[in-house]
């Protein structure tokens, strides 16, 4: 999987860019308006991350100039905007999804592979993880090929933990994916627990494994080990 | 209290008046007194000349004549005895009038001659004031009264000068009351041929250009570094996130990673909450359009149900399913979501929230501990009632600035552990 990330605020692509090649992904970066051009013209990439201030020109141009390719990739926006207008503009030149910065980086992963699950009309729409088997579209379920019936939130944490395996996840993280900022953070942790303490117990009855572990007073970590 | 204030022209109109009537008394008064002097010169000049006709005859006719009248004014004379007396006095007396039946004022003139003809006279003639008195009355009247006309027509007069000269002023004054900085229109250029109204007008407007000028300043330099401020977040948060996935790390320093994982949470929300305001103070939420309030009350209710149920309270709503408020559709969002986030935050266990909504308002009533500060501070920036609590102390200033926004008057009721938000539509 390739991804192009256009971002100009160099230690935040860095950040980006490490934590999306541990996913095993290829991230390549251009920090200019026109080095991005370049970029789209030459390479074909799987998923674009877009900045819409770029120091010379506007990143929904970037959005245009690929629609005029007929590009397939799935373009992701990150603004530090959170201007509605932008939002609006940027899903109607043709993005697939609007990230407003600061956001989480676990967050960015686990839209870039919705993003890329979509886009993949052709290939395999399911998403392993052990013996859990998830049909994201679908919203099923399977542990050991055995339908697991879980509610919305507790599918979407489920998902979430997938997608950002083996990696720590802070409650924030967690509770801004589950519930949007609206949420008070201090009460959104308390229903943390109780959707992964329900979440645990449903898979351990199919017979799974239970995967979630606690990591002192920052999250929890999808993990084998 | 109220000031008592009066209007420029009243007051000018009265100083006028009275200053002019005053005047008007004392040349009043000097012109009588100089009327009376004329007049009674002229009397008495009379009376000096009846008493040399009087003296003529006696030296003429040689003999004492019989003088009853002359010219009709009543006179006597007689022979005085003692020689060498001659004086002329002349003064006002009262006497008994027989066919009037009363006392009349007269002026009196008594003369004593003892040249003529080796005998002395004593000469009386008396001279009724009466006609005198009555002309001098009838004159000071016909002066009165064009004085108190020329006294009214020049108020009139100065009053309707005034109004035109300070028409400019009246119009400026209109303008500046009119005047709003957060319209981010200039004060318009009003225009005067009278130099002072003129200068005022070129300063007002001076002034006015350098409100706005800073205004607009103050407004792009607090969304500039509210939004500034984004990304340098987003550099710590992802940073940390990175960090985090070290193996390495210990307990303690997961500890201390968390809580700087939290203070960064804090910024950001601080941060978000700042932009908004600011991007409402910027009026980047002008398209207004009829908003549903029913439907969307109940998406919030089902978006903090996952709350009510773990605080376990009781939620009842009556919700007119037909009420629209003319808005901005994500500030009315923003808004009940603020109102109702914040009356389940500040909620008891197995409190209750009662939601109403009719034509004319939306109130929303929740359980909750007492206030500790007065109700209108609520809607100040970061005034928290509860120090303590986990809230950054935006969202009731938030929930005011889109109210008036959207002139949605808000008010604040409590009584004891009830609290009221009370929003009003028109």
């Amino acid at each position: 999987m390739k991804i192009l990330l256009i971002e100009d605020e160099k230690e935040l692509a860095d950040a980006i860019s490490q934590y999306l090649r541990q996913e095993k992904y290829l991230c390549e970066m251009a920090c200019t308006f026109n080095d991005a051009i370049e970029k789209i013209n030459l390479y074909q990439y799987d998923c674009i991350l877009v900045d819409i201030t770029l120091p010379d020109g506007n990143g929904l141009k970037v959005i245009s100039e690929l629609k005029q390719m007929n590009s397939e990739a799935g373009i992701i926006i990150i603004s530090a905007k959170n201007a509605l207008d932008d939002k609006i503009n940027g899903l109607e030149t043709g993005a697939d999804d609007y990230l407003t910065k600061p956001f989480h980086l676990p967050e960015l992963n686990a839209r870039i592979k919705s993003v890329i699950r979509r886009r993949n009309f052709g290939g395999n729409r399911e998403t392993l993880f052990q013996e859990i088997r998830i049909r994201p579209d679908e919203m099923e379920v399977y542990v050991h090929d055995q339908p697991l019936v879980l509610t919305r939130k507790e599918f979407e944490l489920l998902l979430f933990f997938v997608s950002n395996k083996e990696r720590v996840l802070t409650k924030e993280s967690i509770a801004e994916h589950l519930w949007g900022d609206s949420m008070d953070l201090a009460d959104s942790f308390d229903f943390i627990y109780t959707h992964i303490k329900n979440l645990r117990k449903k898979i351990i009855e199919k017979g799974g494994e239970d995967y979630i572990r606690t990591v002192y007073g920052m999250g929890y970590k999808f993990s084998v080990q | 209290m109220k000031k008592t204030t009066i209007r420029l022209l009243v007051k000018t109109t009265r100083y006028y008046l009275v200053l002019s009537a005053g005047i008007f008394l004392i040349t009043g008064l000097v012109f009588y007194l100089l009327l009376h002097r004329i007049f009674y010169s002229q009397l008495d000049q009379g009376l000096l000349n009846e008493k040399m006709l009087i003296e003529e005859t006696i030296n003429y006719s040689d003999s004492v004549p019989d003088f009853r009248t002359i010219f009709g004014h009543l006179a006597d004379v007689t022979i005085l005895y003692e020689p060498n007396k001659r004086s002329d006095r002349i003064h006002d007396t009262v006497m008994y009038n027989d066919e009037e039946g009363k006392f009349l004022s007269y002026r009196h003139l008594f003369a004593e001659n003892t040249s003529l003809r080796n005998k002395g006279y004593t000469i009386n003639i008396y001279k009724p004031l009466l006609e005198t008195e009555k002309l001098i009355a009838w004159i000071l009247a016909v002066v009165a009264l064009l004085f108190i006309t020329l006294l009214l027509l020049l108020v009139l007069v100065n009053y309707t000068i005034s109004r035109r000269v300070w028409i400019p002023f009246y119009r400026t004054l209109t303008l500046l009351e009119n005047y709003n900085v957060n319209r981010e229109k200039p004060l318009p250029v009003n225009e005067s041929d009278i130099f002072e109204f003129d200068r005022l007008n070129q300063a007002l407007t001076r002034m006015s250009d350098k409100i706005q000028r800073d205004f607009l300043n103050l407004k792009e330099f607090n969304e500039n570094a509210a939004h500034e401020l984004q990304t340098p977040l987003a550099v710590i948060k992802s940073k940390l996130e990175l960090l985090i996935q070290d193996e390495r790390l210990d307990e303690g320093q997961l500890k201390t990673i968390s809580a700087i994982f939290e203070a960064t949470t804090r910024i950001t929300k601080l941060n978000q909450g700042l932009l908004l305001i600011s991007r409402i103070d910027n009026e980047q939420f002008t398209n207004q359009e009829p908003v549903l309030l029913a439907p969307l009350i109940r998406k919030i209710l089902d978006h903090f149900g996952e709350l009510t149920d773990l605080k376990k309270i009781k939620v009842s709503t009556t919700l007119d399913e037909t009420v629209t408020v003319r808005m901005n559709s994500a500030l009315a969002e923003i808004l009940v979501s603020n109102l109702i986030s914040n009356a389940i935050r500040h909620n008891l266990l197995a409190g209750t929230l009662e939601i109403v909504l009719d034509a004319a308002r939306l109130s929303i009533t929740n359980t909750g501990k007492p206030l500790t500060c007065h109700p209108k501070q609520l809607f100040q920036r970061f005034r928290k009632s509860d120090p303590s609590a986990d809230s950054v102390g935006l969202g009731l200033a938030i929930v005011h600035k889109i109210a008036v926004l959207s002139k949605i008057t808000i008010d604040y009721q409590t009584d004891g552990n009830l609290h009221t938000l009370l929003l009003k539509f028109f």
